[in-house]
């Protein structure tokens, strides 16, 4: 089985997410950069199958500017055999990347996708489903357990109130929730040999995708900061407050 | 791939390590330190780190690859100490590598099986053995002697502030051979635990938790193949590895200041005093911007020298420079940050006053802060600037 994982290149969960002074987005130079925390569950969660025997290669893509070649690396590290950067300077939105898998999944042919089920900078929750509904695949997400049944896939997802078991046919699409796995440290070894690993670079317009945004956005803001709370001397004060500051009862 | 970004996922992989695995244990350890114990990790506490280690391939980091070692390049090494450096809990990938250097330039093939192997793979340990009562930094005075008897060399003298001395499979120890001015006449012996007359005399308790010990040698008999290099010459290669030494206390200096900067900006900003945030007091700015300043500078400097050094380059006089300006640094900030901490920042609770004490310390070993500005002032007023 091989299988596609594509990565994202998000500011660092530990960084405090900033808004630029113009409000057309939010601070990225000179900011920790990192895999999207989903997508690296879901490189773990490749790297095991293919320690099982279920998966013979691992193929790690992303979309997005030149640096992306880091978290590819990182992929690499892992365990992934190879890399490849769909290379753009632009906002590439979740259908516009969907369309850019669609392509490479028409020229890798996998059986699997496994994506993180959103990124944590935009917490889009799109693409994976997105990219099912474009290739008329099988989709499995929110995903905390994958087992390899009957030729197909068998997906443990996380919804609400409980568990659900689903059965895919392949080739299919898994998108990762939290507890599905928990990431590898990259090993020292494994950092030098991905040195070795390739990484092919290709533009959207050679896989004949058009990326322009369809969306505009029109400001990005701080949410207000929450106003401190008031002490109150009695019942009746609170009561009071509630009805007519408040105005809740 | 770049081998810069060869050197940010080894950070982020230690950085991990230091984060997931050591800062858990610190306030166990702050704590058996503060109720009269030793500052480090129990038996228990370092068999699984090891393990992890092994697993991770942080083992051997700047052995050769003969060894089974990632040979890593000084620069490398400075990303790692800074890591490494963020937690008061002891801990150092293995091997423990000071003398590992020394010994490949000049160890003969029997004592690169018998020592330098087990070593370099991590499974022996060792110290080293200059300093004497009498002569610190400057080997003049030593008077621990070696006499030629026979087959073997027969040493008496005395020894102290030797680290690591009760865990080590053997020891280097410096012995004047002969006369001559400074290094001149000193030679360099291995001397294998439990030799009949090498004592222990005493451990001595240090600051920043740490131990070192008092040695004597009495009518010690070391076999000739238990010289290590050349008779008479057992300096040159002991400072060979001095550099490489300092540059890597810097970084791991500038990690211990990196955490007390991080403490101290988390603590200023929720804490309320006279109605006002200290976070909104110009002192505490200062500190902070002072800190931040320093610690740049420092980690170029760090930098700067790591890559000269890895292209063979001479930094001497860098070296010294960053030992200077590196320690002063750190003990500046931690004492700001103390202070920022108020009672809290007195107390065993914190890493703080641990971190605090290793870096009065670090003032001394390695060369004292004097002695580096002393040479650093010769070079210049000899060499002009």
């Amino acid at each position: 089985m091989k299988l596609l994982v594509p990565v994202k290149r998000v500011v660092d969960y530990n960084v405090k997410v900033r808004v630029k002074a113009d409000g057309t987005g939010v601070e990225t130079a000179n900011v920790k950069m990192s895999m999207n925390p989903f997508d690296e569950i879901g490189v773990e969660e490749a790297v095991r199958l293919k320690e099982k025997g279920v998966a013979t290669e691992i193929v790690a893509v992303s979309c997005g500017p030149a640096a992306c070649a880091e978290q590819i690396r990182t992929a690499l590290a892992m365990g992934a055999d190879r890399g490849i950067l769909v290379e753009h300077d632009g906002v590439l939105e979740p259908l516009a990347v969907a369309k850019l898998l669609k392509a490479l999944v028409a020229k890798e042919s996998p059986d699997l996708v496994i994506l993180g089920k959103q990124a944590i900078d935009d917490d889009m929750n799109a693409t994976g489903q997105m990219l099912a509904a474009l290739l008329g695949w099988a989709q499995g997400t929110y995903a905390s357990k994958i087992e390899a049944a009957d030729g197909g896939l068998l997906v443990t997802r996380e919804v609400d109130g409980g568990l659900e078991r689903i059965q895919l046919k392949l080739p299919a699409i898994v998108t990762t929730d939290l507890r599905l796995n928990e990431p590898r440290y990259a090993s020292l070894p494994n950092i030098m040999k991905a040195r070795k690993k390739p990484i092919e670079n290709v533009k959207p317009a050679d896989l004949g995708v058009d990326v322009t945004p369809r969306l505009t956005v029109l400001k990005v803001a701080e949410p207000p900061t929450r106003q401190a709370g008031k002490k109150v001397a009695s019942v009746a004060e609170l009561v009071d407050k509630l009805r007519n500051e408040a105005k809740v009862i | 791939m770049a081998a810069n970004e060869e050197h940010r996922m080894l950070q982020d992989l230690v950085a991990k390590f230091v984060d997931r695995e050591l800062i858990p244990l610190e306030p166990a350890v702050l704590k058996r330190e503060a109720n009269g114990g030793k500052l480090g990790l129990s038996d228990e506490e370092r068999a699984p780190l090891l393990a992890k280690c092994k697993e991770l391939g942080l083992w051997g980091l700047d052995s050769p690859e003969e060894f089974g070692g990632a040979n890593l390049p000084v620069e490398a090494l400075a990303l790692v100490n800074e890591e490494l450096g963020r937690t008061a809990v002891p801990f150092i990938f293995p091997p423990d590598s000071p003398n590992l250097h020394m010994m490949m330039q000049v160890a003969s093939p029997f004592q690169k099986e018998r020592y330098l192997e087990p070593y370099a793979r991590g499974e022996a340990l060792s110290c080293i053995a200059i300093s004497e009562p009498g002569a610190g930094g400057d080997p003049a005075g030593m008077t621990t002697r070696a006499v030629p008897d026979g087959d073997d060399w027969v040493i008496n003298g005395r020894k102290i502030w030797v680290s690591n001395v009760p865990q080590s499979d053997f020891i280097i120890l410096m012995a004047r051979t002969g006369e001559g001015k400074r290094q001149e006449g000193v030679t360099a012996f291995i001397v294998e635990k439990g030799a009949p007359g090498f004592i222990i005399e005493r451990e001595i308790q240090m600051i920043g938790g740490r131990r070192t010990y008092e040695l004597v040698f009495e009518d010690l008999r070391v076999p000739a193949r238990q010289v290590l290099g050349q008779v008479g010459q057992g300096y040159a290669p002991m400072q060979l590895r001095l550099n490489v030494r300092r540059i890597e206390m810097a970084a791991k200096l500038i990690g211990m200041s990196r955490r007390a900067m991080q403490m101290m900006i988390e603590h200023v900003k929720q804490r309320v005093t006279f109605g006002q945030k200290l976070a909104d007091r110009q002192a505490i700015q200062w500190w902070i911007a002072e800190g931040a300043t320093k610690m740049h500078a420092c980690r170029l400097m760090t930098h700067n020298a790591a890559r000269t050094l890895d292209a063979g380059g001479d930094v001497r006089g860098e070296a010294s420079m960053i030992k200077v300006y590196s320690t002063e640094m750190a003990q500046e900030i931690l004492d700001n940050a103390m202070q920022a901490f108020g009672a809290m920042g007195m107390t065993k609770e914190l890493p703080l006053q641990v971190m605090a004490n290793q870096v009065r310390v670090m003032r001394i070993y390695e060369g004292p802060t004097e002695v580096h500005r002393m040479s650093l002032a010769r070079r210049i007023l000899k060499e002009g600037i």
